[in-house]
């Protein structure tokens, strides 16, 4: 046996030492027990302990004891231990990883949903909104509902129609400009919050050339800026603001006919 | 339901390392079983395993209050020796639990539970209520006393 120098503590812990190596499960316990085994006074307590453990065994059980030991548990089913799991570093750290990975698939599945043929252009035509000063628009004060004859006379577009939705809100101006994409664009600029209107061709199979349709209105934000999209007979419907989309759900929250 | 009874096995023992008296170790016995029944008749069972043992300690100190009180004298404390495994084979059950009993509490319960080899450390400090270092300090001194009076009952020279 070499001469090992225990710590303090770890001299209070070799003296609680249970004697069955399976009852040590504490890992302060076990790394002063590793260094105890080097010496000789522990081995003599071990020695001494194991031969006081045996004499306790032997205490006989009266056959009133082992009678009375009853054939059903009286102690509590034990609860789940989640507590334990969830402090253990590796449960925890799994936990956090399986948690931002759910977040993130939900996050994906929620703006795949909300995804919409077109929606590549309605955001670019927020970006055009944001930069739009209303002095680049021709002046047109009407209702917005009668821009659509404006725009098939005028420009040969045909239903590029203001919704039932927006088609009563008054107008400031408009103009019709091609796109990066060489699409023809109709913007409008009304007085209500400043708000500006995108009539632009749905988004189109390129197999077929038909447009592709979805219905109800679609939301979008990018920039503190927000648009609704709503697509019909082939063209698509933009009113964007800057705000959120809180700020045109009133509009069309009650369609009108 | 086989460690159960096992642990019901060694909660006698416990009761009769406190008392040194099987019929009073029986006697507590039964009242703590017959407590966790009831319990578990009105719905709220023992937690866990280490009530059976609080609740007997209580019902056994309790008991032991009733006897005859061991004198608060300070014990002579003797080195550990190699040969104290032997000194112990020639005592009887009822003897280490005679010696046991005689100790004042929370030494006695700390001794009790230790020698029983059922519990793990933070088993032990549950149940006894102690903090780490005075549990230690307990057996520490439990020993050296156990040995000094082996030493005495039987002496080296006989060994």
């Amino acid at each position: 046996m070499s001469a090992v120098q225990l710590s303090r503590k770890e001299k209070m812990l070799v003296h609680c030492a249970p004697i069955r190596e399976e009852r040590v499960d504490d890992r302060a316990l076990r790394l002063a027990l590793h260094r105890a085994r080097k010496t000789e006074a522990f081995a003599i307590q071990q020695d001494f302990d194991k031969a006081a453990t045996a004499l306790v065994q032997a205490i006989p059980i009266p056959q009133e004891i082992t009678d009375w030991i009853p054939t059903d548990t009286f102690i509590a089913p034990t609860r789940r231990a989640w507590k334990k799991y969830a402090q253990n570093p590796a449960f925890l750290a799994t936990g956090i990883a399986v948690l931002v990975i759910a977040v993130v698939a939900i996050f994906q599945l929620v703006e795949r949903m909300n995804r919409f043929p077109g929606e590549p252009t309605a955001r670019r035509l927020l970006t055009t909104a944001s930069s739009t000063h209303a002095i680049m628009l021709d002046p047109v004060k009407t209702d917005a509902g009668a821009l659509g004859d404006f725009f098939f006379m005028k420009h040969r577009l045909v239903h590029y129609d203001v919704p039932p939705e927006f088609a009563e809100l008054k107008t400031l101006g408009c103009r019709v400009f091609d796109d990066e994409e060489g699409q023809r664009v109709g913007q409008v600029w009304v007085v209500e919050k400043k708000m500006q209107f995108f009539l632009f061709p749905a988004e189109r199979d390129p197999k077929t050339g038909k447009a592709r349709e979805f219905s109800g209105w679609r939301s979008i934000e990018q920039e503190r800026w927000a648009g609704v999209v709503k697509e019909q007979s082939g063209v698509c419907f933009m009113a964007a603001v800057h705000g959120s989309a809180k700020d045109l759900a009133p509009y069309i929250s009650k369609p009108k006919g | 339901m086989a460690e159960e009874k096992q642990d019901l096995l060694q909660l006698y023992r416990f009761c009769f390392l406190m008392l040194a008296d099987a019929a009073k170790a029986e006697e507590v016995f039964h009242a703590t079983l017959r407590q966790a029944a009831q319990q578990a008749a009105n719905g709220e069972p023992p937690r866990d395993r280490l009530w059976f043992f609080r609740n007997a300690r209580w019902r056994c100190l309790e008991a032991g209050e009733r006897s005859l009180q061991a004198e608060d004298v300070k014990l002579a404390q003797d080195e550990l020796a190699a040969w104290a495994p032997s000194q112990i084979k020639k005592l009887e059950p009822q003897q280490l639990a005679v010696w046991i009993s005689g100790a004042p509490d929370p030494q006695r319960t700390a001794l009790a539970l230790f020698y029983l080899d059922e519990f793990n450390y933070r088993d032990l400090l549950s149940v006894t209520e102690l903090k780490p270092l005075e549990l230690s300090k307990l057996l520490c001194d439990g020993r050296r006393q156990f040995q000094a009076w082996l030493d005495t009952t039987f002496p080296v020279t006989q060994t």
